[in-house]
């Protein structure tokens, strides 16, 4: 017997749920990076303009096709992608990357993601005040990621313990569904992750230059080097790309999960307004919170030559490193810090959860499983998955998982549904699609952009880095050689979780097929 | 801060607020009406 479809209680609540997945540890830590090292304020110009031509365009399109696969009892990429071109035999495979990119997203993330609640934690039992270094906190951070010894944790079993607890309230919040368990998340998370970020920006506002040698290390000098322009970076074909490429990773677009969530809508639910709500709030937290934050408290306690180094130093060694430090000269600098590393890990949180749920749908939807077992297979499963990211970060495991899951199949995903969108199903029939229920009407010009401009554009983003990257990254030729037989062994790890996909798509629609016939 | 940044940050907050402010407006009162109708 066919089990009853799950729907969103409420349109807020999907909205709340495509947004906690956007918004994640990206906004907070990633965009004010990138904006520094890629022309401050100029970065802007093409951040925009991705916005505009990619991020929005993406996200009306993954709506649209989500709800409507979901109106073939379909919730995860196979199904859906298999909806919209009935007759071809083979695209339900393509779809396969609606799942894969993100389970591989998730099994580093949650890893990840439990740092920020081990940070938390250390900033309220008051263990990150005692560090008084530079040095000190990275030595503090590759203690507890096990790569060395340090002299702050013996082994890694502390790390692993917050990583039992985040994996638990992963597999907790997904047992319970969409509106039970996603859904309740989101609408107690998502509010209180922009109090604290509003708290913290109002910390950060009114901070007064501590140094009276330096009256100059400023709150607005410190936005001024996140905002003041430098034009000259718009020459550089690597700031475009920056720019697209953290459109597309800030709003969770291309990874399967927006296709996902829309499929537990009705038919006659507005996609259009809602994918634009969602849009925006992931913008508010990032463009707003994200760049209030970080770079400015930088630049007021290390100062410009400073704040260069901790804006090269790269996204993780800013949220992990150099806040710390920021936390520790601050008056309350425990309360900020655990403030800062509990708003992280809510932001993680709904992110995670989000790339955990195309897999689940797959094996609820297709092989007609209750909800527990799936939980069940799928915890067991991602858990061992999990274990080389946390085993052999040192060996470049988690970075390499982050380019296949975070970047490549995120582009190639797509790619493939904006095509398949606009062109075999028909920009005509698409833009009706999305105008079924829609409370407000999309601009005319966005017909021509989603059927030219947004797939010439992905295209050229993955043609690029064909061109460029695609020979080194397969020969694995900037790590090195005692690396390359963990990363190998993950890759063919990851190979045969794709292999074993297309077996089960395969099994399901054959499954599918000889019930009909009967 | 130059003024040429504050004009980026004033325009792309103003995008994004408008943006925000726009969609949620509507779809609170949406919100509103449909609980109101429950």
């Amino acid at each position: 017997m066919a089990k009853k479809r799950q729907r969103w209680s409420t349109k807020l609540g999907i909205i709340l749920a495509v947004a906690g997945s956007a918004v994640g540890l990206g906004n907070f830590l990633r965009f004010p990076v990138q904006a520094a090292k890629n022309g401050g304020g100029a970065f802007m110009i093409p951040y925009l303009i991705a916005l505009f031509l990619l991020g929005i365009p993406l996200m009306w399109v993954e709506w649209t096709t989500g709800r409507f696969g979901g109106g073939y009892e379909h919730s995860s990429a196979p199904g859906i992608f298999q909806s919209l071109w009935e007759k071809n035999r083979f695209i339900k495979y393509f779809g396969i990357m609606g799942i894969f990119g993100p389970l591989l997203i998730y099994i580093y993330y949650v890893y990840i993601e439990s740092w920020t609640l081990g940070y938390a934690f250390f900033s309220i039992t008051g263990q990150l005040s005692q560090i008084t270094t530079n040095t000190g906190f990275s030595d503090f951070l590759k203690s507890y990621q096990g790569i060395t010894g340090g002299g702050f944790f013996s082994g890694t079993y502390q790390s692993v313990i917050f990583f039992l607890i985040t994996f638990g309230v992963n597999i907790f919040v997904l047992y319970y569904g969409i509106r039970g368990g996603i859904e309740r998340l989101c609408n107690i998370t998502m509010p209180t992750l922009f109090i604290f970020g509003i708290i913290l920006m109002v910390r950060v506002i009114t901070l007064s230059a501590p140094d009276l040698a330096h009256p100059d290390w400023s709150f607005f000098n410190g936005l001024g080097f996140l905002w003041n322009p430098d034009f000259s970076a718009l020459k550089s074909a690597t700031v475009w790309m920056a720019a697209a490429g953290q459109i597309f990773f800030t709003l969770s677009l291309g990874m399967g999960v927006i296709l996902t969530y829309s499929s537990y809508l009705k038919k006659e639910d507005d996609v259009v307004l809602s994918g634009l709500a969602a849009a925006s709030t992931n913008e508010f937290a990032e463009a707003i919170v994200g760049g209030t934050i970080v770079i400015p408290a930088a630049f007021i306690f290390f100062g410009p030559t400073g704040i260069i180094n901790v804006a090269n130093s790269g996204a993780f060694d800013l949220g992990f490193i150099t806040m710390p430090q920021i936390f520790n000269k601050m008056p309350w600098g425990s309360m900020f810090g655990s403030l800062w590393f509990s708003m992280l890990f809510l932001a993680a949180v709904t992110s995670s959860v989000s790339v955990a749920q195309p897999a689940i749908a797959f094996l609820e939807d297709e092989f007609n499983l209750p909800r527990n077992k799936v939980v069940a297979v799928f915890a067991a499963v991602s858990f061992l998955l999990c274990l080389p990211a946390i085993f052999f970060l040192h060996r470049g495991v988690l970075d390499d998982l982050d380019f296949w899951g975070g970047n490549f199949f995120i582009v190639l995903g797509a790619t493939i549904e904006i095509v398949l969108l606009a062109w075999v199903f028909g920009i005509e029939k698409a833009w009706e699609e999305m105008h079924l229920g829609a409370k407000m009407r999309i601009p005319r010009i966005y017909k021509f952009i989603i059927k030219y401009i947004t797939p010439s554009f992905l295209l050229f983003i993955l043609g690029y880095w064909f061109i460029n990257d695609w020979w080194k990254v397969i020969t694995m030729e900037e790590m090195s050689r005692a690396d390359m037989p963990y990363i190998l062994a993950m890759r063919l790890v990851m190979l045969a979780v794709l292999v074993l996909l297309a077996v089960l798509v395969w099994k399901a629609w054959r499954k599918r097929t000889m019930n009909n016939y009967y | 801060m130059k003024t040429g940044g504050w004009i980026v940050l004033i325009t792309t907050w103003g995008i994004v607020l408008y943006m925000f402010i726009f969609s949620f407006r509507k779809i609170l009162k949406e919100h509103e009406q449909t609980r109101e109708d429950e």
